[in-house]
């Protein structure tokens, strides 16, 4: 997991930016010889940008075989051989599985903890408050790898090596989340909590029924992200998950590159590995897009 | 390090609220506001405060797995300065750093120039150019280790161009500037969305004003566009310095820090000290050589990007 830096953001929400109407103005002015030029830039741009992903498809649905180029970019010969035994193959099913868990269950753990503190942060007077913040600051500073080797050992003095927690629990530290929660919250008008507990709810019961309604639009932006990193995350699983049943895709990939497996299959893992986070990118692509230009988080 | 501490002015509340923010937080919703705080404060004082201190702590020890820890003093410091590996990896970082960051803000601030307007298939054009940043550097190291091959696309081009062909991955001297490529391909979308969330907010009064006075396009983006982007080229620049500091993933998948450690960066021997070798408080040391890199150039940064006009 990588830190990443809060910027001045607005404290506007994630999802509803209030921008001016603005007249279309220069652009009316532009000549037909700048439009051409710009299609024509954008276009070398996303054949440039998007070749890769192409090569990736194409090569994986190749027979098991030489590779020479420029032919084997052509669609043919076309064979699903490379799909048949990376999908066929127990480990790689095991690493989907890890990379779910590691993925899944961290972003329900950073987004119940972040909201928890966030809402006490935004909302709530409590002795520390100033010094916890300013601690939660601070941190950022300090790069990730350097945390990373006591962390190790943490771990490996508790025996966490190679287990699902130990891989899980130190990445829900993410003070990043904390802050983009207590901004968010801290937007919210008050009187809206103030209700609910005249009306007797109880901490926890205004926390569930009315903080988590309203913050979903922060939820879904910061839950996004989480998942992301924790899906293509590197050396955290690298060091922690060591075993061969305990690597995820990202880490499998790279051990099956150092055993000289033949590339249609070394492709084909990394198309079903890039697979889910294309998924998620086309659906939320939204909050992918408005969580950096608002908030700054790190793609 | 960018974050801005919120204004001490307090937002004028609604009636009926002030009467509780001014009597001091009964004990009872102290306690419950620290019950909230108290999973996420564990977690953080466990494994990022506490180790955030230990990991410079231990690079004055000597600690290995399994070994004894004893108290090093500045050895360690002075190894790594002794150390040839140590300089070659400083090296590849800091010329990697000095290649990736500047042209992919170049790419990054064209991009958003040219996607700047609202014209049919500018949502669409910049959905692409942000996919590679969604994309894992280790899916993406796969991909481009057969582009740079010998006889790949890559060489082919370069031939074509009369410019060295051949495998660049295995070039000792062109090995850095593919990774290069491969870094600016993979974060200019990141730079292009923060750029361009910027320039909306531009007012367009002020490129009118220009216009009206007969500036040419150059003299606007000279004059009118770049002052306003200052602030948000600064974040993206530490951002992505920060980033190309701790280059890793992909060296590990494209050349495993070769041909003879011409792409060996300084996070690879963090890891090779620390997880092959098992020697920590080494690893540590690199680890606060690093940390005091990200400051001293966040630092030089904020004179010369980050400085008022």
């Amino acid at each position: 997991m990588t830190d990443t830096i809060t910027p001045p953001a607005t404290a506007a929400p994630a999802t509803e930016r209030p921008r001016r109407a603005r007249r279309p103005y220069l652009a009316d002015r532009a000549g037909r010889g700048w439009v051409i030029g710009r299609t024509a830039l954008l276009l070398a741009g996303a054949v440039l940008t998007l070749f890769p992903f192409y090569a990736m498809v194409v090569l994986s649905l190749k027979p098991t075989g030489p590779v020479t180029f420029p032919d084997s970019l052509l669609p043919w010969p076309f064979s699903t051989e490379a799909y048949d035994q990376v999908i066929g193959a127990k480990s790689v099913l095991r690493w989907m599985g890890n990379t779910l868990v590691y993925s899944v269950v961290s972003v329900v753990g950073v987004l119940l903890f972040a909201s928890m503190a966030g809402y006490a942060f935004a909302k709530k007077r409590f002795p520390g408050k100033e010094t916890m913040f300013w601690s939660f600051l601070a941190m950022l500073m300090v790069p990730y790898h350097v945390t990373m080797i006591p962390t190790f050992i943490i771990i490996s003095e508790l025996n966490g090596v190679d287990t699902y927690w130990g891989m899980i629990v130190p990445t829900l530290a993410n003070a990043q989340a904390v802050f983009l929660m207590r901004q968010f919250i801290a937007s919210l008008p008050d009187s809206l909590f103030e209700a609910a507990r005249l009306d007797g709810c109880s901490e926890w019961r205004v926390y569930v029924s009315i903080v988590l309604p309203l913050i979903k639009p922060i939820l879904a932006t910061l839950g996004v992200f989480v998942f992301l990193w924790h899906w293509n995350d590197f050396l955290w699983p690298l060091i922690v998950g060591q075993s061969l049943d305990m690597r995820t895709l990202t880490t499998g990939i790279a051990s099956l590159q150092q055993e000289n497996v033949p590339l249609n299959m070394l492709l084909a893992g990394s198309v079903v590995a890039f697979v889910p986070i294309f998924m998620a990118y086309l659906i939320g692509q939204r909050y992918f897009q408005e969580g950096v230009s608002t908030t700054g988080i790190k793609g | 390090m960018v974050a801005l501490p919120e204004s001490q002015v307090r937002r004028p509340r609604r009636p009926g609220s002030e009467v509780r923010r001014l009597r001091r937080p009964s004990a009872r919703e102290a306690g419950t506001a620290l019950l909230f705080v108290l999973p996420f404060l564990l977690l953080f004082a466990i494994f990022r405060f506490g180790p955030a201190i230990a990991g410079v702590i231990l690079g004055f020890t000597d600690y290995t797995i399994g070994g004894d820890t004893s108290w090093a003093g500045l050895e360690n410091f002075r190894r790594l300065v002794d150390d040839p590996t140590f300089w070659s990896a400083l090296r590849v970082t800091v010329v990697f750093t000095a290649l990736s960051v500047p042209l992919s803000m170049l790419a990054s601030l064209g991009m958003a120039l040219l996607t700047r307007r609202a014209f049919r298939g500018a949502k669409l054009f910049r959905s692409i150019f942000f996919l590679p940043v969604v994309t894992s550097l280790v899916l993406a190291g796969v991909v481009f280790t057969w582009v740079f091959a010998d006889g790949g696309p890559w060489s082919r081009a370069m031939g074509a161009l009369g410019l060295p062909a051949g495998s660049w991955l295995a070039d000792s001297a062109l090995v850095v500037p593919a990774l290069v490529l491969v870094s600016v391909w993979s974060r200019f979308g990141y730079g292009m969305l923060i750029l361009l969330a910027r320039l909306q907010d531009i007012p367009a009064e002020l490129e009118e004003a220009a216009l009206t006075d007969g500036a040419s396009a150059w003299q606007r983006f000279r004059y009118v566009t770049l002052p306003q982007l200052r602030p948000a080229l600064f974040f993206v620049a530490i951002i992505e310095t920060t980033v190309s500091f701790q280059v890793f993933d992909m060296i590990y998948v494209m050349t495993g820090g070769g041909p003879v450690r011409s792409s060996y960066s300084l996070v690879y021997l963090l890891y090779d000290q620390g997880f092959k070798y098992f020697d920590l408080g080494y690893a540590s040391a690199v680890g606060v050589a690093l940390f005091v890199m990200t400051i001293v150039v966040a630092l030089i940064q904020r004179l010369t990007l980050g400085r008022e006009e």
